[in-house]
């Protein structure tokens, strides 16, 4: 069967079988166990109510709990086992990591990653956001900054080979060196522990489009009354900018910080189509690939330190949204 | 005739879109020198028509198209459809795949070190009965080719899981004849006259040697080479493979001091193109494109027998690029020796037309095709050398007849983690300035935490 | 006053030309691209995208072929290095080494006393006091006019296999992009609407699943796809983006949908609808711009994803989609064919950029719903 055959087919399967399940189960409820003509219909109306919400949740709950709980738990177990996963070692795997040079470097650069990637594309976006309010263009500028948000990390890393290429006819850098006189060509992805910044700006280029719109929307949000009583202070631009408008936003600033720094955890497609973890640039998601299916325990291993990096964030998130919903 | 055949293979080309749309028959069946009567027999035998093999391997671009023209045979005699997928990250999707029970039917493996690692794991089927035997009598050399594709099952008994295809001649150095006959150099026969001349051309404010390392998720294992040929050239046969079964540490000063000659040519700005720094990030398959450059890039390519299939388009061998062996020392009286290497059959899914497929690979055909379109040796005896595309294919024949010395890739005779992981990381760190002690120590510390 | 009015247009202008500054470093790393894809691959390596309007010097190659006369005492070769065409030559050599050693008109000696002379319009003349027994290679340099074309397209579309990992992108996408929407549709509407023990607590995990990071899931989701006999497919592609799209979902539909009209939903249930009706009739059609924009995070998403294709698609070339294409096959077969892989990467971004360019207005809003109140 071609996969398009099989695509159309999923699709109509899919949507009818969640559209059906979901009409028929209420329909069920309704009229079948909880029927509103029985004896007791206020009864059975409540009844019915206490039970929808969660035939409504059931297939997302489940999916869910598949698809991302159950391999938080399951990726952990793993972890404890060697190699072939016949035997328990314990926190063996995780102290073979914490000897292994290779992991160490990945997880240096991880950190580094994750300081400077949401640092800059959260600083770039906040500066375009301003910067572009107030002039006549600017929802151009903003879309087209905005665009790389598009692209794929694949296909930007490949954007990206024409800049750094160890070539003065194809690699930007090397074009603007040699046209400063410069007579050896300079391989930016081989110079140690530079290179993971010229990989991060691959990154940064992309997000700082994300940062750039939901800043730029939070900095409209800000009350005109307040830099209205500022200026006529006579606060200068940049005054107004730092002292008034970046306090009142700094709740959207954490929000987009942090959104980033998921991300930044996420991002393996960068340094495996650029380096391939060579020359010092390898980080946590790269490293694991490395790993992953042929010693299944160190990999799992890997993921479960990413995943306690990012614990904090979470938790913080829920403490965030449950604040909110009160 | 010869219309019909056409027909035929056109209809096949309708049926089976994959394997016969990029892949149609080079040599029309009974013409020319190849052994037209064992594949008549074999296509007389055999029908699986409706039936798909599929194979993955490491060959991409040029060298799969020729892969795919060899495969078109099969299809045409048995009516199967092969689908033939070439994949830079090969070593790590075969793995996956075979785990995921969507292994294809057969894996080319380009290390026997990785065969034997999955053989051990119960993901590979072993060959048919009376393989080994076969083999045994049908290659030169044939029990170290049947030695090579014995593995240990996951009971730990030795069975034969791999049949080599293709043999690839590692110590040769690619070059213009041209440009040597207008510079005015000569071929050199020693490595000290190799290393004179490499210095010679850095005098003349030329650069010597073509390398680079670059290969995707397999990036550095070119370098793994030169250094397999500096141990071979700098110390005895058998402390080579002490040093592949790891009885030899892999920091030995031996080894070290091995590493250390391949840098005498990769680490010196004055001896590469690009200087040192561009050897880790250039792409193998690019790096000899510098020989044919108006002006020249460099002068010399140290590269394995299948490299013309990365020429640029319209390159004869022989006339455009020849080779030499790489030489040994006058001094060091270790003979000739040759390293070499080989990529492997291996059935990951079991299937009847699969079987055949493992068939129609013993037939002189299946060599014969490939030979005719050059990049390709073989150690089946039983082809007929005039189907070689080129003299100089049987010039490689002859270095490998003339060696003292013959020995197979340790990287990829070591366990995959090793061969196919630390090396070749190992030497992209130290083609881009990490020492060779820290190197050869941080690899040996892989290995024993392997155990 | 003047003073001010002056700082204050200076600074404008500061921000004019800071924005311009920002735009261009922004977009020339794809214009790039784009240019590249349709340059010839000779040419790419000859010289920069940013030089491709202009004409590029190139050396090339040709053998003196034919029969030399005897004239003089000297054996000479005559004809013309365009051979049929024609051309204008402006350096050339007798030595690979040296290609560009002499001006055109001059005549070069050579080695072993042998001269040659070419003539700006490829005319050559070859002499040798000795027999001459191989044809001579003569190097020149030539101006080829700049040269747009499809070329790269059509390569990658008919001989490289780009065609079948298109339509692979396009297969994995679409059910991965319709059916969570649904699913989570329902979700979304029971945790902003229904009153139920426990709602909180579903909330918070919620959030908390939008930060497991993909990588835990890949080892022990593709064993239990195995052990469920889904292996590495399409269907298991499917279900994996859903599973993994589905927090930002359900996150992003119930933060539109709590904001929508209480009294709308009210009314209507004060009316005698029924919560599947309330949904299906008022809320849904209402949610429509959250809903399109969590549409196009997911097809962004998952057409521009690598990594959970590499896992849970088979890994043969009959089911790459366009990243493992480029990043498996392309890059390394073709790497030094920048021409190829700039038309790869330009076909694979192409639609996403298209639906960017067209939908621009609903990611943005898909965006604030997530990140602000």
């Amino acid at each position: 069967m071609s996969p398009i055959v099989q695509g159309l087919l999923t699709i109509v399967i899919g949507v009818g079988g969640c559209v059906g399940y979901f009409y028929a189960s209420n329909l069920i409820l309704d009229k079948v166990i909880f029927p509103i003509q029985a004896k007791n219909p206020g009864r059975n109306i409540n009844r019915a109510n206490m039970v929808r919400p969660w035939l409504f949740l059931f297939p997302a709950m489940f999916a869910l709990s598949l698809y991302l709980l159950y391999p938080v738990v399951g990726s952990f177990w793993r972890s404890l086992f060697n190699r072939a996963g016949d035997e328990f070692i314990g926190l063996g795997n995780y102290a073979s990591l914490a000897a292994d040079s290779t992991f160490q470097t990945a997880f240096l650069n991880n950190l580094l990653w994750m300081l400077v990637v949401p640092a800059a594309s959260t600083f770039l976006g906040l500066l375009v956001a301003q910067l572009t309010d107030r002039i006549r263009w600017g929802n151009i500028a903003k879309s087209l900054i905005f665009m790389p948000m598009a692209i794929s990390f694949v296909g930007a890393s490949l954007i990206w080979k024409f800049v750094y290429a160890n070539n003065p006819d194809i690699g930007l850098i090397n074009a603007i060196r040699f046209a400063f006189g410069a007579t050896e060509t300079l391989d930016v992805l081989q110079l140690r522990f530079w290179n993971n910044f010229f990989l991060m700006a691959i990154l940064i280029w992309i997000q700082t489009g994300f940062a750039m719109v939901i800043l730029s929307a939070a900095l409209r949000g800000i009350p005109e009354e307040t830099i209205e009583a500022a200026i006529i202070d006579g606060a200068n631009p940049f005054e107004i900018f730092f002292k008034i408008k970046v306090p009142q936003i700094m709740g959207t600033i954490v929000v987009v910080w942090t959104t980033i720094t998921i991300l930044v955890l996420k991002v393996f497609d960068i340094v495996y189509t650029m380096t391939g973890g060579n020359f010092g640039t390898e980080i946590l998601p790269s490293y694991m690939m490395s790993y992953m299916f042929r010693d299944d325990g160190r990999a799992t291993a890997v993921a479960f330190v990413i995943m306690l990096i990012v614990l904090p964030v979470m938790i913080w998130n829920i403490r965030q949204a449950r604040q909110e919903m009160k | 005739m010869k219309n019909q055949i056409f027909t035929a293979a056109a209809a096949l080309a309708l049926m089976s879109t994959t394997a016969l749309a990029d892949g149609h028959l080079p040599f029309a069946p009974g013409e020319g020198a190849f052994s037209w009567d064992s594949y008549t027999a074999f296509a007389e035998a055999n029908d699986f028509a409706g039936q798909t093999v599929t194979i993955t391997g490491p060959w991409t671009g040029n060298e799969k198209e020729k892969f795919d023209a060899v495969v078109a045979y099969f299809a045409e005699a048995t009516g199967a459809t092969v689908n033939y997928s070439g994949s830079d990250s090969f070593e790590q999707d075969i793995v996956v795949s075979a785990r995921a029970g969507s292994a294809p039917n057969l894996a080319v493996f380009p290390q026997p070190g990785l065969a034997a690692d999955m053989a051990s794991q119960g993901l590979l089927t072993p060959l048919p009965e009376g393989t080994s035997d076969w083999v045994a009598e049908n290659f030169a050399a044939g029990q170290s080719w049947v030695d090579l594709g014995t593995y240990a099952d996951a009971d730990g008994t030795d069975q034969m899981y791999g049949m080599f295809y293709r043999v690839d001649l590692k110590s040769l150095v690619w070059y213009s004849p041209e440009a040597f006959d207008e510079a005015g150099f000569d071929i050199p026969t020693t490595m000290e006259e190799l290393k004179a001349l490499t210095q010679q051309i850095a005098d003349g404010g030329e650069t010597p040697w073509c390398i680079g390392l670059g290969s995707g998720a397999a990036t550095g294992w070119p370098a793994t080479d030169w250094v397999e040929d500096m141990m071979l050239r700098t110390n005895s046969p058998a402390d080579y493979d002490a040093w592949v079964a790891n009885e030899m540490k892999f920091d030995d000063p031996k080894v070290v001091a091995a590493i250390e000659e391949f840098g005498f040519f990769a680490r010196n700005d004055a001896f590469v193109d690009g200087g040192a720094s561009a050897v880790a990030n250039t792409d193998f398959r690019d790096s000899p494109t510098g020989l044919f450059e108006i002006p020249p890039k460099c002068y010399m390519h140290r590269q394995a027998s299948f490299i013309p299939a990365f020429f640029p388009e319209g390159t004869t061998v022989g006339e455009d690029v020849d080779f030499f062996y790489f030489p040994a020392y006058a001094e060091k009286d270790l003979g000739a020796p040759v390293l070499g290497a080989g990529t492997l059959f291996s059935i990951t899914n079991p299937s009847d037309a699969t079987t055949a497929f493992l068939e129609f690979l013993k037939l002189p055909i299946a060599h014969e095709a490939w030979m005719a379109q050059g990049g390709f040796l073989t150690a089946h005896a039983g082809v007929n050398l005039e189907t070689y595309s080129e003299d100089s294919l049987r010039a490689q024949g002859k270095i490998l007849q003339d060696a003292t010395t013959f020995r197979f890739d340790a990287s990829d005779l070591m366990p995959a983690e090793i061969g196919a992981g630390a090396f070749w990381t190992g030497m992209v760190d130290y083609a881009t300035g990490a020492s060779a002690q820290d190197v050869a120590k941080g690899i040996q510390d892989r290995w024993d935490a392997l155990n | 006053m003047d003073n001010i009015a002056g700082t204050k247009s200076s600074l404008t202008w500061a921000v004019h030309l800071s924005v311009a500054l920002l735009v261009i470093i922004w977009l020339v790393p794809t214009v790039g691209l784009m240019v590249s894809s349709f340059r010839d691959r000779d040419q790419i390596t000859a010289s920069g995208w940013w030089l491709s309007p202009l004409p590029v010097t190139q050396n090339f190659a040709v053998k003196a072929e034919g029969d030399p006369v005897e004239r003089d005492g000297l054996f000479v070769l005559e004809g013309n290095v365009f051979g049929e065409g024609s051309g204008t030559v402006s350096e050339f050599g007798g030595r690979r080494a040296a290609p560009t050693e002499f001006a055109t008109g001059e005549t070069g000696t050579l080695t072993r006393d042998r001269t040659l002379s070419v003539q700006a319009d490829g005319s050559y003349t070859y002499t040798s006091p000795a027999e001459i027994k191989r044809a001579p290679s003569i190097y020149f340099a030539s101006e080829t006019p700049p040269e747009f074309s499809l070329g790269n397209y059509e390569q990658i579309f008919s001989s490289a296999g780009m065609d079948r990992a298109f339509i692979n992108t396009l297969t994995v996408t679409i059910p991965a992009t319709i059916i969570p929407i649904l699913i989570a549709a329902f979700a979304a509407y029971a945790l902003a609407w229904m009153e139920f023990p426990g709602r909180g607590l579903l909330i918070a995990m919620v959030v908390g699943l939008l930060v497991v990071p993909l990588q835990l899931a890949l080892v022990p989701m593709l064993k239990l796809h195995n052990a469920m006999g889904v292996g590495q497919s399409f269907l298991g592609i499917w279900m994996a983006h859903t599973g993994f799209g589905l927090p930002l979902a359900i996150y992003l539909l119930r933060n539109y949908m709590v904001g929508l009209p209480r009294d709308i939903i009210e009314s209507a249930k004060v009316d005698g609808a029924t919560d599947f009706q309330v949904f299906t009739k008022i809320v849904l059609p209402l949610s429509f711009p959250a809903l399109a924009s969590f549409a196009i995070f997911q097809f962004l998403w998952t057409w521009n994803d690598l990594l959970v294709a590499k896992v849970f698609l088979p890994s043969n070339s009959e089911s790459w989609v366009m990243t493992v294409k480029i990043a498996d096959d392309l890059l390394g077969s073709r790497g030094g064919d920048w021409g190829i892989l700039a038309a790869a990467a330009f076909v694979s971004i192409g639609v996403p950029l298209l639906v960017f360019f067209t939908m621009q207005r609903y990611l943005v809003r898909g965006l604030l719903a997530g990140s602000v109140k």
